[in-house]
């Protein structure tokens, strides 16, 4: 009678569906045709400044590597861009088109519907951003850029996308209409990115400033939520450059940021997802021991 | 199988349910009637576990709404009073996928849709999609959808509303089937009539308050010895209105131009001594017929008398 626990009807119903008509298909090859296509200009560009005695071994190097940095950096601000859109209308478009108490009237549990509804949404960014795996491959080839950076990369890629998503279905379960959710979690990643970058640079000049001789890195704590800054490192120490420098702290403890980086916004992401769940519950309540006391009666 | 207890519902300073009690035993049919923004909806929304309520408890099968939802709803089937589909999906698929949400096994699901389909006769429509279906076809196939799982309780907003004469006619069909199926449901209409004959129980809300609840057969007691008659003549209404005037069963005479509906309140001798008395007197009769006593009276002076 019971049907698989593990298997949530609302992402394998969003799967059928998404995966049914020739948009999915279409916006891979959109998404993945653009970023040849850059890949490309750049490509072009690099050889046409140089001229064939200029060419030298590093420079297959500098061209991978150049190429890996823009596509990564464009790779990321389409995930910033395109995973809002995907999100923020999961629940509040269930609320508009009156389908909403239809799903809270099943045995579904609330963490169920948003779960389903957050992996449904995600799968389509997931999709976009395991299909250019094969791109990011082919950079390889030009050397300097390993297997291992490539993972690195993707993982913050999904962790960034899973944080974005959450702060999406959130306002997607605060707000009634699509449309506020959207703009909403818009304005937060633009908050999240420039004001911590700005407060950021702020918070360490002053530190800087107060102490002349400082023992050690000092890395202001509005950076963790910021995953530009994350990107940045992650870039930096696969291609040796030096983000430190740019920012104004020191690279040693910069190593490790966007890991710290990562699990700063997972923790956001978890909470956030709390929240969502309690929000879409229509009956929530806090147990107490009321519940043993009712349950007999 | 259901039982309300003093059930309030508040929107800031607005009460919406104020103090409801209720209790429906299995296989009772419960109509629920009452203007718009009496508090039906509300609360059906409560028994449904999609609301909390400000105080008061709700039990579907002696299980406490809103301290075991998951469990109330695998109980009850709620089908609300406006609702939307999901589109890009088919028929089978609409309800496959509400049935993989009650954690009902792939074989299950596909047996229970192939026997919901067929009893709201869509089962000819089961690869169409849902989005392209009649609104009378979407109102059967949200019926369909909300007995997936076979529940004991359903729970059915104006599930008529928005339809046209012949989609209601097919609505209330299903209805009586499911009457059969011994489903204990509670079900909200503004048809009186259509309620009527379809339901053990009667309930009036008004303004929140549940002002009248009874059994279907005592409101129908009242209607014992009164009748209505409707005449038509070809001519000589007013000859015949004055006749009519003069005698003592007749309580009310309301009509226009050759047609009168004629209250009164006796026996079937009474009523063809009547017919009797209009041919002696030359009132060209075409036709002389009872029909059903006004309920919608009663039930007025019912809940009247219960408000006041």
């Amino acid at each position: 009678m019971r049907a698989n626990r593990l298997n949530n009807p609302v992402l394998s119903s969003s799967f059928k569906i998404r995966m049914r008509g020739w948009k999915t298909s279409l916006g891979i090859v959109f998404y993945l045709g653009i970023m040849v296509l850059i890949a490309y200009l750049y490509y072009i560009t690099f050889l046409g400044t140089r001229s064939a005695y200029q060419m030298s071994v590093n420079s297959r190097q500098e061209i991978g590597a150049g190429i890996y940095t823009i596509l990564a950096v464009l790779q990321f601000g389409l995930i910033v861009l395109i995973t809002p859109a995907q999100t923020a209308g999961t629940i509040s478009g269930e609320r508009e088109k009156q389908t909403l108490d239809l799903l809270l009237s099943t045995s579904l549990s609330p963490m169920g519907i948003i779960l389903g509804k957050l992996l449904s949404s995600m799968s389509y960014i997931v999709l976009l951003v395991l299909s250019s795996i094969p791109l990011f491959s082919m950079i390889s080839f030009f050397g300097g850029i390993t297997p291992g950076d490539i993972i690195t990369l993707f993982t913050f890629y999904l962790v960034t996308a899973f944080a974005i998503g959450n702060i999406g279905i959130y306002y997607s379960t605060t707000f009634k209409k699509t449309v506020t959710a959207t703009v909403m979690t818009y304005v937060t990643i633009f908050a999240l990115g420039l004001i911590s970058f700005i407060l950021g640079l702020f918070m360490a000049s002053n530190h800087y400033l107060k102490n002349l001789y400082p023992s050690g890195d000092y890395i202001p704590f509005v950076l963790y939520i910021n995953p530009v800054i994350g990107l940045a490192q992650i870039l930096e120490s696969q291609l040796n450059g030096s983000v430190g420098s740019i920012i104004g702290m020191g690279s040693s403890r910069l190593r490790y940021f966007w890991i710290y980086n990562s699990i700063v916004m997972l923790a956001i992401a978890l909470i956030l997802f709390l929240l969502s769940v309690i929000k879409i519950n229509p009956v929530f309540r806090l147990k107490s021991r009321r519940y043993k006391i009712s349950q007999e009666a | 199988m259901l039982r309300i207890e003093k059930l309030v519902k508040k929107y800031g300073n607005f009460t919406a349910v104020n103090d409801l009690s209720l209790t429906l035993n299995r296989g009772d049919i419960f109509g629920f009637v009452g203007p718009n923004g009496a508090g039906k909806t509300t609360t059906m929304r409560v028994v449904a576990a999609l609301m909390k309520a400000s105080s008061g408890t709700v039990y579907v099968d002696g299980i406490n709404v809103a301290q075991r939802p998951r469990e109330a709803k695998a109980k009850l089937g709620y089908m609300p009073d406006f609702f939307g589909v999901y589109d890009n999906l088919k028929v089978n698929e609409y309800m496959d996928f509400y049935g993989s949400c009650y954690g009902i096994s792939l074989s299950d699901r596909k047996r229970r849709t192939g026997e919901l389909l067929e009893l709201v006769d869509l089962l000819d429509k089961e690869d169409s999609y849902v989005d392209t279906l009649s609104r009378g076809m979407k109102q059967r196939l949200c019926l369909a959808r909300s007995l997936i799982h076979n529940p004991e309780l359903l729970i059915l907003d104006e599930p008529a509303s928005g339809m046209d004469p012949r989609a209601r006619i097919e609505m209330k069909g299903i209805l009586k089937t499911l009457k059969t199926m011994e489903k204990t449901i509670l079900i909200s209409s503004h048809i009186l009539h259509e309620l009527v004959e379809l339901c053990s129980c009667i309930g009036v809300i008004e303004r929140g308050r549940l002002v009248y609840s009874g059994r279907v057969e005592d409101l129908m007691s009242r209607l014992e010895g009164r009748s209505m008659i409707r005449l038509r003549v070809l001519s000589d209404v007013d000859k015949a209105v004055n006749l009519l005037k003069e005698q003592p069963y007749i309580t009310e005479i309301n009509g226009e131009d050759n047609e009168l509906e004629i209250g009164y309140e006796g026996e079937q001798e009474d009523m063809a001594r009547l017919l009797k008395l209009l041919v002696e007197n030359d009132i060209p009769v075409i036709s002389f017929s009872e029909i059903a006593g006004n309920i919608e009276k009663v039930f007025l002076e019912v809940t009247k008398s219960a408000g006041e």
